[in-house]
């Protein structure tokens, strides 16, 4: 088992030598217009999010996340709105009792078009900048450490706790416990996991917050960083160009509407 | 120099009616080495958190009494401020890995990141402080990827890095197998042998016996013995009130009885008991 997960892909292509605050406007420069634009803008957002799939290298990684986990959560989300929303009169074929509609599939695009910016786009953050990267220089713009810790240590301690959980069941199953047969008979064998598991992690959660207090985690000296994080000046032309473009499309729709 | 002064100290958990320490009076001279004995609930613990600054700040609850460490008095002092001058390290070394750090490197700096010291000092202390204690092969990996007695070394690394005066440790090998015992009494040894003064609560008599200056015995809130560590180590006063005591002085203690053990001094370590038996 992987015991340090994180979705960042140590490469050098020129997305990962952007500032993560530049990657985080360009983020933010895929899903507002997306969600707020023209709904005609939706479904060209991916065209851009696609390019710097490219631009990062991240292909290989990005195909993994899309057909594991985008692809099927917008081909259902399609399925369902396509068949079960009660709009349109245009009715292309009918699926049992349902008629499936035209505006009905338009909207269901146009929702499944805006979580694959969204979604692509993360995840792009996410497969070209370090954690600790984006959460320091984050940090080092007024982000409050204590909810950058949130974040990474969450992150970090959650295989952690699976592993604990696993390690628990195992420990009661060689105790008796039925955690395979029936649907009720395993949920009822999650009650005695769950005590060890909350207690436990109760008892973890102060002894860390013990061990970095000794580290001087509250302490009020400005705090310094281990990495340095470049921002240039190229990155800050092209946040300033991200964010014309997103008051472009935004102002476009009201001018248009 | 005393470098650690608690007077009259004690101490009561919140929502408790019986003090965790009691009437403690406990000096420590400046590059002293203390270990502090005990059995379960006796109040180690509770007292390396009373000189790391946890008791009271960290824990609430009420602590009458004084605690000073290098002139500075706890009750009118921050957590973050006494921090700098007291390192705590404790039984556990996955509790102590920070978790918002990728790299055994990262780890070591979070301190130093923390309390502000400028990058090209921060990267030289981490690198120091990681050759001091051996682990400078471990820079790149994960410290979630590492042994216990691995762990340990880098939670131990983390507090030296910050250059506490005084290092507090609540049995940082009780949970070591005996490699990883045999690695973090390396680098606990090598910090008493460059001068750092050093309380640890322990229950490994047999080391203790060869490192310590001094030891103090803790029963029930109470300090019960202090002094040199043979002398507490073998008093019939520790067998008597249930501590853990060396199996060579327990062998010694019987021997006695039956005339085979002739040395006023009972022995703690293996190579004690050895010449003792070789006089009969």
């Amino acid at each position: 088992m992987s015991l340090n997960r994180s979705f960042f892909v140590p490469l050098d292509s020129p997305l990962h030598r952007l500032n993560p605050l530049t990657k985080l406007t360009f983020v933010f420069a895929m899903i507002l217009p997306a969600f707020l634009s023209l709904p005609a803008f939706a479904p060209g957002m991916a065209i851009p999010v696609l390019i710097a799939v490219f631009v990062g290298g991240v292909q290989r990684q990005y195909r993994g996340l899309l057909f594991k986990l985008i692809l099927p959560t917008i081909l259902f989300m399609f399925f369902m709105q396509s068949v079960f929303l009660p709009i349109g009169e245009t009715v292309i074929f009918q699926l049992g009792r349902f008629d499936v509609t035209l505006e009905a599939m338009q909207t269901a695009f146009l929702t499944v078009s805006r979580i694959f910016v969204m979604v692509s786009s993360f995840a792009i953050l996410l497969l070209t900048t370090h954690p600790g990267e984006l959460m320091s220089d984050l940090t080092r713009r007024g982000l409050p450490p204590q909810f950058a810790y949130v974040i990474i240590s969450t992150l970090q301690i959650l295989p952690q706790m699976q592993a604990k959980a696993q390690t628990i069941i195992s420990a009661q199953r060689s105790r008796g416990l039925d955690t395979e047969s029936t649907f009720l008979k395993r949920v009822g064998a999650v009650v005695p996991l769950v005590g060890p598991l909350v207690f436990g992690s109760l008892v973890e959660v102060e002894e860390r917050a013990i061990a970095i207090e000794a580290r001087g985690f509250t302490s009020t000296r400005p705090k310094t960083s281990l990495h340095n994080v470049p921002d240039t000046n190229a990155d800050k032309i092209i946040r300033w160009i991200f964010l014309a473009l997103v008051i472009l499309s935004l102002g476009g729709r009201i001018w248009l509407s | 120099m005393a470098i650690v002064n608690l007077e009259n100290v004690t101490y009561k958990y919140p929502l408790t009616d019986s003090p965790a320490l009691q009437n403690i009076n406990l000096r420590v001279d400046e590059g002293e080495f203390v270990a502090v004995v005990g059995p379960n609930g006796a109040g180690k613990s509770t007292l390396c958190y009373t000189i790391a600054g946890f008791v009271p700040h960290f824990f609430k609850g009420e602590l009458t009494g004084t605690v000073e460490v290098a002139g500075a008095e706890s009750s009118t002092s921050s957590l973050h401020e006494w921090v700098l001058n007291v390192g705590l390290a404790f039984q556990n070394p996955f509790n102590q890995i920070s978790g918002a750090k990728y790299t055994v490197f990262e780890e070591i700096a979070f301190g130093l990141e923390n309390i502000g010291v400028p990058r090209d000092e921060m990267k030289v202390r981490v690198e120091e402080a990681m050759k001091l204690t051996g682990i400078s092969d471990l820079a790149d990996r994960s410290p979630y990827s590492l042994s216990g007695g691995q762990q340990q070394r880098v939670a131990l690394t983390s507090i030296l890095v910050m250059q506490p005066k005084v290092l507090v440790l609540d049995e940082p090998t009780s949970q070591m197998d005996p490699i990883g015992t045999r690695e973090v009494f390396g680098v606990i040894r090598t910090m008493a042998e460059r001068g750092m003064t050093v309380v640890m609560a322990e229950h490994k008599v047999e080391w203790i016996a060869n490192f310590a200056d001094r030891v103090v015995a803790l029963h029930e809130g109470r300090i019960l013995l202090d002094g040199k560590p043979r002398e507490v180590l073998t008093s019939d006063i520790l067998l008597d009130k249930g501590f853990g005591i060396s199996r060579y002085t327990s062998v010694a203690r019987k021997a006695k009885t039956r005339g085979l053990w002739t040395r006023q001094q009972l022995p703690v370590t293996l190579e004690e008991a050895a010449e003792g038996f070789q006089d009969v």
